[in-house]
């Protein structure tokens, strides 16, 4: 196998030049792709390194997605004002859902996220004179990264802002599971009641890694609202939140850079599939069963297995 | 006071419809430890065949016969194809794989049916209104809490009295142990998952009439069906039960008293009870 500086070091280089080499509607892709790796990887903080299954992890995109919409259209700040405020008030709302789902473990944990995401979900849908209920928010604009500063609005200046972000991202959510934060983290995965018999609360590192991720989501939702110009009900949907989890299974969990490959995977998939079928949802159900059974460990897990064994 | 009957009546026919969902799932759950994510889909396709029976035979009363046992044999035949082979692994991998089979029923249902909501009517025996002692209240809802309440019953007597029960209960406290003793394992979980999709799919037959048969109506009655078993305790009928009267009560009198916030208030009671029982108020701790 290559070794993974190097392999990091050519990504780095890749995401620079590619602005050069593809086209413009290939280049909004690629964005498109990066702000589903940012979620998908904010995710697997909780579920990959903590083992606490959030199935409801895109209220937090759309709570980002709204509060950078909003900044954007009726403050008209600059671009990463808009970033701020998505991420805090991801994290803001994460703090009392997490303080109770927390309380849970296993799929109790799964079910609570859900229903608060699902009446986060109902919120946005009714709160007309906020959120435009289900027409969600629409015109966007793309402000520059700062006032007198370089404009955001060619698609190659807000897909390197999307880059920085994600590659950022990536180097702090290491720095978090790296840490002794982060150990502890993985000791409560590992198994929690050991972890609580050693004298020490699970519950705080839950919280703390639940808000961070929302955090993270919320930047990622803060990003994608700019990027494609609205913010709508949608992205807050059960569907998204199971899509997420599926991205990071299929990329390989509990790696942060699996699931950022597993979310650009899934959504080619879905690009693929619906150029040619109207009822795409059929297929990617099948895909994700014949994935849940033939490829638990995901593209860097299968990778890391065959590269163990050759 | 006429005002509080019907109001009651109201709560018993939401709870009868959520206990039909919720009885599945938290069965489900405590025989085959996964959380069902297509329950909701299957209480979705009862409603549409529910829709197609009634379409083609013109009466409502065979739908209720014929839907259950054809939503089951579909749930049985999806468990042994699918579901079976992944038991060992942990439950996220489960619920992932209901949730992509949730998405392959709900899509097909929208490619058969189309996207427009399809209203089924309610037997003629069973429509208009009937007089309660000054108050004039819908037979149809009346029914429902009448069907809620039987198949309450009925499922509680078959798994404390029967021996199929007994074999079902034991599967539930310890699997490994009913192996050794000599019950087929897989084949409680495949008739267990059954049953439980038939039940889903009573409640979508017995619903269709009320709410009539929509797209998105899987994933409404699998949150509130979640809500449900939190605050009930996943793997007991009795925690369905409580947990379907609370929720009907908190939607129906929220709807009733705070209609542009009668989502929260099922939350808000959802909250205070986890805050002293973390595991439902009938559940155990894992």
């Amino acid at each position: 196998m290559i070794p993974s500086r190097l392999s990091a070091l050519a990504a780095l280089v890749a995401l620079a030049v590619v602005p050069w080499v593809l086209a413009r509607h290939q280049l909004s892709l690629l964005t498109d792709l990066l702000i589903a790796g940012l979620f998908a990887m904010s995710l697997d903080l909780i579920m990959g390194y903590t083992g606490m299954v959030s199935f409801g992890h895109a209220a937090y995109f759309g709570l980002g997605a709204y509060a950078s919409a909003l900044v954007l259209l009726h403050f008209a700040q600059p671009v990463p004002v808009a970033l701020l405020a998505g991420a805090l008030l991801a994290g803001a709302v994460a703090v009392p859902v997490g303080w109770f789902s927390t309380r849970a473990t296993g799929i109790y944990f799964a079910m609570l996220t859900l229903a608060f995401a699902q009446f986060l979900y109902t919120v946005a849908y009714k709160w007309r004179d906020l959120t435009g209920g289900s027409d969600g928010i629409a015109g966007v604009p793309k402000t520059p990264l700062f006032w007198g500063g370089p404009s955001l609005a060619s698609s190659r200046a807000f897909y390197f802002l999307v880059a920085a972000c994600v590659v950022l991202s990536l180097f702090v959510c290491r720095a978090v599971v790296r840490s002794p934060f982060g150990r502890a983290l993985q000791a409560i995965r590992e198994n929690e009641r050991r972890f609580t018999s050693l004298g020490r609360d699970p519950r705080p590192f839950k919280l703390v890694v639940f808000v961070i991720a929302a955090v993270f989501a919320g930047l990622a939702g803060a990003l994608f609202a700019p990027f494609r110009g609205f913010a709508s009900p949608e992205v807050m949907f059960w569907v998204f939140s199971g899509q997420g989890l599926m991205m990071v299974i299929m990329g390989g969990i509990g790696t942060l850079v699996g699931p950022v490959l597993g979310a650009m995977l899934f959504i080619l998939i879905q690009e693929v599939l619906s150029s040619y079928t109207e009822h795409w949802m059929i297929f990617t159900g099948v895909v994700f069963v014949l994935i849940v059974i033939f490829l638990p460990g995901g593209l860097v897990g299968t990778a890391r297995r065959l590269g163990a064994r050759g | 006071m006429a005002n509080l009957l019907e109001q009651l009546l109201n709560a018993l026919a939401l709870a009868g419809l959520l206990f039909l969902v919720s009885a599945g799932l938290s069965l489900v759950f405590g025989i085959l430890r996964v959380v069902n994510f297509a329950h909701g889909v299957f209480y979705m396709l009862g409603a549409y065949l529910g829709f197609t029976t009634v379409a083609l035979s013109g009466w409502f009363w065979p739908a209720l016969v014929v839907v259950p046992p054809v939503v089951g044999v579909l749930g049985a035949l999806l468990e042994s194809s699918t579901l079976r082979f992944i038991y060992r692994r942990p439950p996220i991998y489960q619920l992932l794989l209901t949730f992509g089979l949730a998405l392959i029923l709900e899509e097909s249902i929208r490619v058969l049916y189309g996207p427009t909501a399809k209203g089924v009517e309610p037997p003629p025996l069973l429509q208009g209104a009937i007089d309660l002692g000054g108050v004039l209240y819908p037979r149809y809802r009346l029914f429902l809490v009448v069907l809620g309440c039987t198949v309450g019953v009925a499922v509680w007597l078959f798994l404390s009295r029967t021996r199929a029960g007994l074999v079902i209960r034991a599967v539930a406290q310890n699997s490994e142990m009913a192996d050794c003793l000599g019950a087929d394992v897989a084949r409680v979980r495949t008739l267990v998952f059954g049953a439980a999709c038939a039940l889903a799919g009573l409640g979508g037959v017995a619903a269709a009439p009320m709410t009539t048969a929509y797209l998105g109506m899987g994933i409404n009655v699998i949150v509130d069906a979640f809500v449900v078993v939190v605050i009930g305790g996943l793997g007991s009928i009795g925690g369905s039960m409580a947990g379907s009267l609370i929720v009907g009560a908190a939607q129906t009198w929220g709807a009733f008293y705070l209609p542009e916030t009668a989502m929260v208030i099922m939350y808000a009671v959802m909250g205070a009870i986890l805050v002293f029982r973390p595991w439902g108020l009938f559940g155990e701790e894992e």
